[in-house]
């Protein structure tokens, strides 16, 4: 029972950072409507500041640095750290968010996602991939209670976010300034007429939710050090904690936050027990939150209040794509000519970039035609690779066949993962399917039971005598790989457009643009977003295969949640509407062609995850589309002007014109 | 024909809703409403702003929970979900069109006509595709309500107007015993709209039977066979249209005056 209690308060420290970031990110929802994935990342930095500071007297920018002769009192570091954490509110804010504060749902999710990888780059750039141990600003020390020392430090932490979260939710409650806050996330009209500044009261909701999370983190990260993964990553448990207060009660937000702190705690106590499941001790802490969402999703679901829902996801236009014989025999062709004109490390990088092209297609299915927002496309190719290992180096399966089936073991998770979907949508799904993805990172891939950390072999393919692996001698990149990889690609995206054309193609764009009408007409909506999801997390699952193929083992690092989010950004940069976007986005994606260049030749290639977050950004403020499209805009500009004649312009309309709408009750 | 009322469901072919109630928290939006559409009959649904139409169509079509019993063509059908109604034969459009927009009319037309699923996904990879065999779906359903030349057009590109009638046309395709039409003709000019009244006239001759909602007195009190007024969520009348002009509680609700409408 002491243990008990005494694991419980540990867990309290946990629960107050959780209480700093859902606190932000109720109050940037209350404000702005958005969801802000990077509500973690941006508290992060102004800690890292803190921290910097107190370990070597560096001032960190994100470009260039200061050094203080002697290193500054903890409390001058403080201000600092929170200066900056105000100052990186505002410039987000106005920088980033607010040019979307009227856009989508998925263009706010892909801005928020952005900041968070780039800030995560930034993170890694400036201080490091590595823990920084940090000395704690708290007293250390025990109380005695019931018999049982309790640490003080979490104690005292805790009632410090607690104080914090009720100034806030005093704010919001009393002064008018919160009231109109609290009515513009209802109607922007009622800020207006109680004179305030929509956007005025946004900035300010955007930098008090940045500086909270920031002394969150400050305060936090004495207890477990500072890692820019596993701080940008606290958010998925913080926007548990958001679901489960209705993304309105303050109150709930702290009562959960601490719930849910200690409850992983107390599991982290219970896993070391010998009556554990050893298959069973990796990464609970990360299945709790994802368990949470989910029930959260399912008992409450329609009820829970969104702005976002009153409006369906407008994206960019999709022209139905057609089997041209001439268009894809010439990019069959420059495929292989690309493959066969370089060796090595630069082949390997024309390889992964029709790999990565995959990834990004299966993108294009679930949010381009069906209009999903799935942030767990890595997880699934994931559980694919992994499959692979054991498919190929246990059982033996011969080559095609050991794709397709584990192909179909990430379709499977893929339909589990829809689910949710069919109650909710927009930010709501992404969260939860980042929870999802986080959770099978941490629990399945991350767990050594299922994957030994001495590495994940996978055997090498043959088909009919013929060797298909990637290494042979001194060859690192066989060409016989790479044209396996490009026959695969070609077939999958041949299937793409054959379903893409097809009837199926036209019920997606339906779900998409309107799911009560496409219920109306008879589609089952529901069906519709399994085989969406199904048909996505195939051929996620075949780039997962592929990529294990090129890699000859995998480990969890091969697919982690930052890696999906970065083919997400290049999905989105090049164009999430189309098989053209796809190829821009196998081009520029992680570790794909323009990455080996920008490593190889330009020397840039740890710039790599921070420029792909700066050209998300600014794609989804600027540039919907993204490259493919607008390069297809301007196209058909040219001809209709040839076509024509001068006076025919340019489609300017990007979203579809559907008026919003309710939610369908399907 | 005339002096049919809804209280004899004779055949139990058509859409028959009996006691349909529905309640939104505490406000009943629809108090035990009977409605009987039967094939090849016009019913018009009347009733001032708020008095339940439209909820009432939601209920049937399984938009809305509600109390009651439906049946279709002698088959329940109150529990099943909406694409199921719809395959079942009951068909409807929506108030404000809910076209999908960023598709062509046609595309509009075959997503009702060709609703997918795991065994169309198959067909669209493994079969070789017919060109143009579409074409014809769409054609024909435009035909019947009278639009051409559009079938290319992005349906958030066309009228007010058009779009209604290219939600009624989407509601034809692909089949249907019974429509329920939401205020096809709001937007419609009073040329267009009598030429709407003869298409609903000439839909219902071919088969369906027809429930229609419309602020257009002269259209519904015109062509339909069966009125049925609704007040506050109540059902206040049924009859025929001439039984509706004189009808004092009729013309106390929603008339104004026993003669306006009788030029139709």
């Amino acid at each position: 029972m002491g243990t008990f209690l005494q694991f419980v308060v540990l867990g309290l420290g946990l629960g107050s950072i959780y209480i700093g970031l859902g606190t932000g990110l109720l109050l940037v929802h209350r404000a702005t409507g958005i969801i802000n994935f990077a509500q973690g990342a941006m508290a992060m930095w102004g800690a890292y500041v803190f921290a910097q500071l107190r370990v070597d007297g560096r001032l960190v920018f994100p470009i260039g640095s200061i050094e203080f002769a002697r290193r500054p009192t903890v409390a001058v570091a403080a201000v600092i750290g929170l200066v900056t954490a105000f100052v990186l509110g505002l410039v987000v804010h106005y920088l980033v968010f607010r040019p979307v504060r009227n856009a989508p749902v998925l263009a706010q999710v892909v801005v928020s996602v952005a900041v968070m990888i780039t800030l995560q780059a930034l993170v890694v750039l400036r201080f490091g991939a590595n823990n920084i141990d940090v000395a704690s600003i708290l007293p250390e020390g025990t109380i005695h209670v019931l018999d049982v020392d309790l640490p003080t430090r979490e104690i005292i932490m805790a009632a410090i976010m607690v104080v914090l979260a009720a100034a806030v939710w005093a704010y919001l409650r009393f002064t008018r300034a919160g009231v109109a806050t609290r009515a513009a996330s209802e109607n922007e009209r009622a800020a207006v007429l109680m004179g305030f500044s929509p956007d005025r009261l946004a900035a300010v909701a955007q930098v008090v939710a940045v500086m909270i999370g920031t002394i969150s983190v400050m305060l936090g990260s004495s207890l477990t050090g500072l890692n820019p993964d596993n701080y940008t990553l606290l958010v998925v448990p913080a926007l548990a904690v958001l679901l489960v207060a209705r993304m309105e009660s303050i109150g709930v937000v702290v009562v959960a936050a601490l719930l849910l702190g200690a409850f992983q705690s107390v599991i982290g106590l219970l896993v070391t027990k010998s009556w554990w499941p050893v298959w069973a001790q990796s990464g609970l802490d990360q299945v709790i939150p994802f368990a949470v969402v989910m029930v959260i999703l399912f008992v409450q679901g329609k009820r829970l209040p969104s702005r976002g829902s009153l409006q369906t996801l407008r994206l960019p236009d999709v022209a139905i794509p057609k089997l041209k014989p001439i268009p894809a025999v010439i990019l069959l062709v420059l495929g292989v000519a690309a493959l066969s004109l370089t060796t090595g490390t630069y082949r390997f990088g024309v390889t992964t970039s029709i790999i990565v092209m995959l990834l990004a297609l299966s993108y294009v299915v679930i949010t381009g035609y069906l209009g999903q927002i799935s942030l767990a496309q890595g997880a699934f190719a994931g559980a694919a690779g992994f499959c692979l290992s054991k498919v190929t180096t246990e059982w033996g399966v011969p080559f095609p066949l050991s794709l397709i089936l584990c192909a179909l073991v990430a379709t499977a998770l893929g339909m589990l993962v829809a689910l949710p979907a069919f109650r909710i949508r927009g930010a709501q799904l992404a969260i939860i399917t980042i929870a999802a993805a986080l959770a099978i990172e941490r629990f399945v891939f991350n767990n050594y039971t299922l994957t030994p950390p001495e590495g994940n072999p996978i055997a090498d393919a043959t088909l009919l005598g013929l060797n298909l692996g990637v290494r042979e001698g001194r060859d690192l990149s066989r060409m016989a790989f790479s044209l396996m990889v490009l026959v695969v690609a070609a077939i999958l995206v041949w299937v793409f457009i054959r379903v893409a054309s097809g009837d199926t193609g036209r019920t997606f764009l339906a779900v998409r643009a309107n799911e009560r009408a496409a219920a109306s007409s008879g589609i089952n909506v529901r069906k519709t977003k399994l085989i969406g999801f199904a048909i996505s997390a195939f051929i996620a699952g075949i780039a997962g295969c592929l990529i294990g193929f090129s890699r000859g083992q995998l480990s969890a690092e091969s697919f982690t949640v930052f890696a999906g989010l970065q083919v997400l950004a290049v999905a989105y940069l090049g164009g999430i509407t189309s098989v053209g976007g796809a190829i821009v986005a196998g081009v520029l994606g992680p570790l794909g062609i323009v990455y080996v260049l920008l490593r190889g030749v330009f020397d840039l290639g740890e710039y790599y995850p921070l420029i792909s977050g700066l050209g998300l950004i600014l794609t989804a403020i600027l540039n919907p589309v993204g490259i493919a499209g607008a390069t297809r805009e301007q196209v058909d500009w040219v001809r209709s002007k040839l076509r024509r004649g001068p006076a025919a312009g340019p489609s300017a309309e990007t979203g579809s014109a559907a008026p919003r709408k309710e939610p369908s009750r399907v | 024909m005339s002096d049919h009322s809804a209280s004899a469901p004779s055949a139990q072919r058509g859409l028959h809703a009996r006691e349909l109630t529905v309640r939104y928290g505490g406000l009943v939006a629809n108090d035990s409403v009977t409605i009987d559409v039967e094939p090849g009959r016009v019913v018009g649904l009347i009733g001032p702003n708020g008095a339940g139409k439209t909820t009432f169509v939601d209920a049937v079509s399984g938009f809305t929970a509600a109390e009651g019993e439906i049946t279709l063509d002698g088959a329940r059908i109150d529990a099943l979900p909406p694409h199921e109604r719809r395959a079942a034969g009951l068909s409807r459009t929506w108030q404000s069109g809910e076209l999908f927009g960023n598709l062509s009319v046609a595309e509009n037309l075959l997503v009702a006509a060709r609703t997918g699923g795991w065994r169309t996904l198959a067909r669209d990879i493994f079969v070789r595709r017919r060109r143009g065999a579409g074409d014809e779906v769409a054609a024909r359903a435009l035909e019947v309500v009278g639009l051409d030349g559009v079938a290319d057009t992005l349906a958030r590109d066309l009228t007010l107007g058009q779009q209604k009638l290219v939600g009624v046309a989407r509601a034809l395709a692909g089949g249907a015993e019974v429509l329920l039409l939401d205020e096809p003709a709001a937007g419609l000019d009073s040329m267009e709209s009598q030429a709407f009244a003869a298409r609903v006239r000439s839909i219902a001759d071919s088969g369906p039977g027809i429930l229609l909602i419309d602020h257009d007195m002269s259209l519904v009190l015109g062509v339909c066979d069966i009125v049925t007024v609704l007040e506050f969520g109540k059902q206040i009348f049924t009859g025929t249209p001439a039984e509706a002009r004189t009808d004092p509680t009729v013309v106390a609700a929603y008339l104004g005056a026993p003669v306006e409408a009788s030029h139709a």
